[in-house]
């Protein structure tokens, strides 16, 4: 029996390389901004992508806070309360982070892949 | 148990089981794979359910020279035994070698009805070693850990069962070119 490929061999072979290079592509490909940030106001919601750099403001319940995007994080720069948490909070860049400013009422959740909680602990 | 001499009638009331030449093939086949499987169980691996298959190529054989039938019984009987043999009867690890049994002769059951010329031993082991991983990684999936991850592992599994997968084809070919050699000679 020589060995010789069939056409039928070729075929398996190429959608075998096709099958693997699809799950390596979903494996290892990162494919653009998976986290958002959720902003929860008293007045609503609103979703701000991460891939794009800038400040925005929320009406919240006491004023205005200023949230500002950069480098796919996201964070407090202002905002008018009185204990400062929300800003000394730092940075969200991870889905499933979150940073608040209680006072005024505005929450930011990142939302994404992979940020659903295993197990909530108190 | 002693084996009863050939030619002898059986006592009233029992009767006889002469195994045939068929269930014989079987056994020995089905044999050598367990042996097989049992060797590569001992092996290390660097990822959870990498491994060479090397008994797929006693399948593969089964597959070719004695028709899908004769490779089912092999395959069923391997994975049977072999978990007995390691303890792992029933288990997850048993369920899974079962669902990528499975899968395997399903898709092996497919690919020797493919017209033309067909598939050679080659695309045979790569057809099974793939179906066989893919049978493995939706049990995994739909009975163990259903979790988006699993798709995470499949990428380097695959991989690996593809080139194992043309290896047992490769091994499955030299052995059925020597056997005809022998015949010819």
């Amino acid at each position: 029996m020589r060995l010789r490929p069939t056409p039928a061999d070729l075929l398996a072979f190429a959608a075998a390389a096709a099958v693997v290079a699809a799950l390596h592509l979903h494996a290892w490909g990162g494919g653009g901004p998976v986290v958002t940030a959720r902003v929860e106001t008293p007045a609503g919601t609103r979703l701000l992508p991460l891939d794009r750099p800038g400040t925005y403001r929320v009406q919240g319940a006491l004023g205005e806070s200023v949230l500002e995007v950069r480098e796919g994080a996201v964070r407090f720069v202002d905002s008018p309360c009185r204990a400062k948490v929300c800003v000394r909070s730092g940075w969200a860049r991870a889905a499933g982070d979150l940073v608040a400013c209680l006072p005024n009422g505005v929450v930011v959740t990142l939302t994404g892949p992979g940020g659903e909680y295993d197990a909530i602990n108190f | 148990m002693k084996a009863p001499a050939t030619g002898q009638a059986a006592p009233p009331g029992i009767t006889p089981l002469r195994p045939e030449r068929e269930d014989l093939r079987v056994a020995a086949l089905a044999a050598l794979a367990v042996a097989l499987h049992v060797l590569e169980a001992a092996l290390p691996s660097p990822v959870p359910g990498m491994k060479p298959g090397l008994a797929n190529v006693v399948t593969l054989l089964a597959l070719v020279r004695f028709g899908w039938r004769t490779a089912a019984w092999v395959a069923a009987l391997r994975v049977v035994v072999s978990g007995l043999v390691l303890g792992t009867f029933l288990s997850p690890t048993f369920l899974l070698s079962a669902g990528g049994a499975a899968a395997a002769l399903g898709a092996l059951g497919l690919a020797v009805r493919c017209p033309g010329r067909g598939f050679s031993p080659l695309g045979l082991g790569l057809v099974a070693a793939m179906a066989h991983m893919g049978g493995q990684l939706l049990v995994a999936w739909a009975l163990f850990v259903p979790h988006p991850a699993v798709a995470l592992l499949a990428a380097p599994l695959m991989t690996a069962a593809a080139a194992f997968g043309t290896l047992s084809g490769i091994i499955a070919w030299r052995i059925l070119a020597q056997e005809e050699a022998t015949e010819q000679a």
